[in-house]
């Protein structure tokens, strides 16, 4: 068990509802795509920054989920003020910016059962409908935010084994330890999973 | 509760690990030794089914592992050798939350449940702190009080002092000591092995010794070393 998104707190960010949080987003994601005003954009950005900074999450804790996401956001801005031009690579910039910190704020601030919550509460009417079970799939969900930051550290776990090893660490040497490690994870995984006997579809 | 063995077969990946199994299991403490690789974790995964068996039956209080999985597997708690695998969410209140969702429908009452289960082992400070910045020992006793929470009656542990150091395997043993709960312990911890009423060593796929601890120990430690 390694690694997660989610850092207790005690801030108002922390404190209000996995619904009101996910809702904000989904608000200001279809927002921000229709506002193509730098200013605006830039002060979007500006109160998700401060919303950060209330939230109580420390620097070093968004640097460190945000660093590799900055590099590739770089490129992609130098390859859009190429392509297109120096303004249309700022506004997707800006944009992308608010929205990945708004996540990224999202997911630090809230505990995942939360929006496991939130997700069934949000596909209960298919679920009466029969079209889906929603405990599965909020289990799914669930366990997907969980394991993402896990797979990174196993990543960087394979790559340090390699180096000792004096080998040098490629993505195809990579891809087959990396591909039986999460494998291997994702069936012990399921078989604690099953031992705790949570299938709701077959508690009876 | 009683749990019966009876001509039982399993294999694991296409391999035969359990070879006709007849057991009968009612001690307040049992505990299970062998080599490496020797069946002894099959034998305890059959249980609670985690494994089914290729043939014969596993009968857990009369109920057949084949047909009334899930209702065994609320009777019997199973904590796992690497409390990584056990443990699922990120915060230790969650994670025991999550065991409890569909056994007890109300959101305050699991709380309760889960501050209960913790402060039986003297672990309460431990509720809201983030799991993967625990120590190996607290790790395994959160495992502990997330199958506690559950109420089992039945708990089978899964070579659970091997990543301990000394202090928190003797703390686990007062622990192990102090349950109400029958257990079914895996282990190579031969000192543990010794407050057993019952153990058996598993060889080859087979129950070679079955007896008292000191008997069980010597036969190990003599055929087995």
């Amino acid at each position: 068990m390694r690694g997660s998104l989610y850092t207790p707190g005690q801030s108002w960010l922390h404190r209000l509802k996995a619904g009101r949080k996910l809702l904000a987003l989904a608000i200001l994601g279809a927002v921000l795509m229709l506002v193509h005003s730098l200013p605006v954009l830039a002060a979007v950005l500006c109160g998700v920054i401060w919303l950060t900074y209330r939230s109580g999450v420390s620097v070093s804790r968004l640097w460190r989920q945000v660093r590799t996401l900055f590099w590739f956001m770089l490129f992609l801005g130098l390859y859009s003020a190429w392509v297109q031009s120096p303004e249309a690579a700022a506004e997707m910039l800006l944009r992308l910016s608010s929205l990945i910190l708004m996540a990224l704020l999202v997911s630090l601030t809230t505990p995942i059962t939360q929006m496991m919550e939130v997700m069934e509460r949000v596909l209960q009417p298919f679920a009466r409908l029969g079209w889906v079970d929603v405990s599965q799939v909020s289990l799914a969900f669930g366990l997907t935010l969980r394991l993402i930051p896990e797979l990174s550290l196993q990543w960087d776990e394979i790559r340090e084994a390699q180096m000792a090893r004096g080998i040098k660490p490629g993505v195809l040497t990579m891809l087959f330890p990396m591909l039986v490690r999460t494998l291997r994870r994702a069936q012990e995984i399921s078989e604690a999973i099953d031992a705790r006997a949570v299938n709701s579809s077959t508690l009876k | 509760m009683l749990i019966q063995f009876k001509n039982v077969f399993a294999k694991r990946d296409g391999h035969f690990v359990l070879h006709d199994l007849n057991l009968s299991l009612s001690e307040r403490r049992i505990g299970v030794i062998g080599p490496n690789g020797s069946g002894k974790s099959s034998l305890i995964r059959l249980i609670n089914g985690l494994l089914l068996p290729h043939a014969g039956q596993v009968l857990v209080d009369g109920r057949d592992t084949r047909h009334d999985v899930m209702v065994i597997r609320r009777q019997v708690g199973f904590v796992f050798q690497n409390p990584d695998n056990q443990i699922v969410f990120p915060v230790v209140h969650e994670d025991i939350e999550f065991g409890l969702k569909h056994r007890v429908p109300d959101p305050q009452q699991r709380r309760l449940r889960t501050r209960a289960a913790l402060e039986q082992l003297s672990i309460s400070h431990l509720f809201e702190r983030v799991t993967h910045s625990l120590s190996g020992g607290e790790r395994q006793l959160v495992a502990l009080a997330a199958v506690l929470a559950t109420d089992p009656a039945i708990l089978v542990f899964d070579e659970p002092t091997t990543q301990l150091d000394l202090r928190v395997r003797n703390q686990f043993e007062r622990i192990l000591q102090g349950l109400p709960q029958s257990a079914i312990v895996v282990s190579h911890d031969l000192e543990l092995m010794q407050a057993m009423d019952r153990v058996l060593v598993v060889q080859d796929g087979r129950v070679a010794f079955d007896g008292a601890p000191l008997e069980a120990i010597s036969w190990y430690r003599e055929h087995c070393a």
